[in-house]
């Protein structure tokens, strides 16, 4: 004989994946996230890559005072045009139409100056509110390079070594590789990965105890000979089972996608193999299990449907919180962050994608603690539903 | 066999049974009139010990439902006031899933769902989600839920209200097809007609209480009125079946 609760998780998971709303609702969040990440992270290379490839245009005006400049901006693949004498109003008024990201305006007396040895003005036009802040810097650089090479020409013609401006020398060296670089921005995304997990399940955990409810249902189930835990085990069980459909769908889908992307283009790695995102998945099976128990536990608690849904959307934000705002206070990774759910499980994947060894008591911290709080969670439920009160409200 | 002896309950200040006593016997179709409010739903759900009554015995074939009421379920049919179907399930897959809860499976199963939707005269809509399904063919699910275990004891609510003539037959049938299997049958109800029809025995509750119980011909005798519905009116009081 099948056991009861397995009746009844049977059930409740055909009846779900028979309403198609829930189902491209389940869809819609397990790609969406991994989606998202993919956008962010390739808006990333495209923004770091973008200045090598395309070359630059920008406006000079009086460029005909500098032709070495220019000569040197033009070795840089910076293409100058001369768009005529301008006013403030009328550089404004270029910068704004988007169409050179820089203007440089030589100032009338820059050839007197220069010849004179006083410093000759060079005017760099730039709008801060223009996102296209490091093709500025190219500019900037050249223009550094220009006056350093005519103040090391100057000096040598008067017979002083160059290396007298350079008093110091810094050389840097970076001991932080691909894998941990990429740890911060990753981890932060990697976050939102844990959310289908509340979502995932919720409205079968909704519609199996409220919507039943709600429908008249649930008196006729409870007068079935079967204990209120069979009845409360396979509800939870059908939702923590839709929870976890999800996660690995989505952890499958994000892998795939960070695997595809160039990484290395913005000096970061994605080292995760298949068999580290089945320990991810193996760890997660509680957090999936809490997030079900904790689901039907409120769920059963509500009159209809909809009092149901808003409860949970509000209560699910809570277990969602430490994950969102311990990260915004960036902490270093601590012991006790594997005993919160969700954070734990941040926490983790984020380590893991910084490589190195963990050791067995993270995984298990993460293990217990969402089990536990899951079978806190059932319990509960499974209370409520044996006392009167409840049968009264049924 | 349901022997109530002296069963009380009470939720806070408000005496839901102040004392219901009654004997429903097997073979026979015991009728449970009272009016809205009198107690029966209260009633129903200690019958099936969802409930626990504060005072008093119950013996469904000897066995106490508070003690163990999974025996006791697992030998009782109970149709509630609300039908409680699955709109996204078909009805075999419904009949299967409270089939399943209630230990069948298999080819037995199987059998038994035909044999049900026979009798019940409900062969065409066996295969049917029963979203959309009319008020007659919801009850007839409920019902074939109710009888698929072959339960020993039958407790319905209205099992007949929404039905048309046809199916009101087929229900009466069914029903007294149990009766002659040797079921116990309690079925509240509010239509008199069908109490003089079919039914053996009568309970009258009002208040909580038991007023009145035999045969539809021993009441009418007792209250000296030849109208069975007139006699139930004198039973529980006018004035508390209108207030209610």
């Amino acid at each position: 004989m099948k056991p009861k609760f397995l009746v009844v998780f049977l059930k409740e998971l055909r009846e779900t994946l028979r309403d198609k709303r829930t189902l491209g609702l389940l869809l819609l969040f397990t790609v969406m996230y991994p989606a998202l990440i993919g956008y962010v992270v390739q808006q990333t290379i495209n923004r770091a890559t973008k200045s090598e490839r395309e070359d630059l245009t920008i406006a000079v005006i009086g460029a005909s005072q500098a032709p070495t400049l220019m000569a040197q901006l033009k070795q840089r693949n910076i293409k100058v045009e001369d768009p005529g004498t301008l006013d403030e109003a009328g550089i404004t008024g270029l910068l704004q139409a988007r169409k050179f990201p820089v203007v440089l305006r030589l100032t009338d007396k820059f050839t007197e100056n220069y010849a004179a040895m006083r410093p000759a003005r060079v005017e760099l036009w730039y709008d801060s509110a223009d996102e296209k802040g490091a093709r500025r810097h190219d500019v900037e650089d050249v223009l550094e390079a220009y006056g350093a090479n005519v103040a090391s020409a100057r000096l040598l013609a008067h017979g002083v070594s160059p290396a007298t401006l350079a008093p110091i020398q810094v050389q840097r060296f970076d001991t932080g590789t691909n894998a941990s670089r990429s740890a911060g921005l990753i981890g932060s995304l990697l976050g939102v990965l844990f959310v289908p997990v509340f979502i995932c399940g919720m409205s079968s955990a909704i519609d199996s105890t409220a919507g039943e409810r709600e429908r008249r249902s649930l008196e006729v189930l409870m007068a079935q000979p079967a204990h209120a835990w069979e009845l409360v085990v396979g509800k939870w069980l059908t939702s923590a089972s839709l929870a976890l459909g999800g996660v690995m769908f989505e952890m499958l889908l994000a892998h795939a996608i960070l695997s595809w992307l160039p990484l290395e283009e913005i000096g970061m790695s994605w080292s995760l193999t298949l068999a580290d995102l089945a320990l991810v998945v193996f760890v997660t099976v509680p957090l999936c299990l809490f997030a079900a128990g904790l689901q039907v536990a409120l769920a059963m608690n509500a009159r209809s449907f909809k009092e149901a849904q808003s409860t949970l959307s509000f209560v699910m934000l809570l277990p969602l919180l430490p994950g969102i705002v311990i990260p915004m206070m960036e902490l270093k990774t601590a012991s006790w962050m594997y005993m919160v759910p969700v954070l734990s499980n941040q926490t983790l994947l984020r380590e893991m994608t910084k490589g190195g060894e963990l050791g067995v008591l993270p995984y298990a911290m993460t293990f217990a603690c969402s089990a536990l709080a899951a079978l806190v969670a059932v319990g509960f439920a499974t209370w409520r539903m044996k006392s009167e009160r409840y049968v009264l409200s049924v | 066999m349901i022997e109530v002896q002296e069963v009380r309950k009470q939720f806070g200040a408000v005496q839901a049974l102040g004392g219901v006593s009654f004997t429903a016997r097997d073979g026979q179709i015991t009728a449970l009139l009272g009016p809205n409010g009198a107690g029966k739903t209260t009633l129903l759900r200690t019958l099936v010990g969802l409930l626990r009554r504060d005072h008093g015995s119950i013996a469904i074939d000897g066995i106490d439902p508070e003690k163990d009421p999974l025996a006791v379920r697992r030998n009782i049919g109970l149709l509630t006031d609300q039908f409680g179907l699955y709109e996204r399930l078909s009805t075999r897959e419904y009949l299967s899933y409270f089939g399943e809860l209630n230990g069948m499976a298999g080819p037995a199963l199987r059998q038994r769902i035909g044999e049900v939707a026979s009798l019940l005269q409900m062969d065409d809509i066996l295969e049917r989600r029963t979203k959309g399904f009319s008020q007659g063919q919801r009850i007839k699910v409920a019902l074939a839920r109710t009888l698929l275990h072959r339960p020993r004891h039958l407790l319905l609510d209205e099992p007949s209200r929404g039905l048309d003539v046809m199916s009101t037959r087929a229900l009466r049938h069914a029903l007294a097809a149990l009766r002659a299997d040797g079921c116990c049958v309690i079925m509240a109800t509010h239509v008199m007609q069908e109490v003089t029809h079919l039914c053996d025995d009568v309970i009258v509750i009002a208040k909580g209480h038991t007023v009145a119980q035999g045969s539809p011909e021993e009441l009418c005798r007792r209250t000296g009125i030849a109208n069975l519905e007139d006699a139930f009116v004198s039973l529980v009081g006018t004035e508390e079946g209108i207030a209610a």
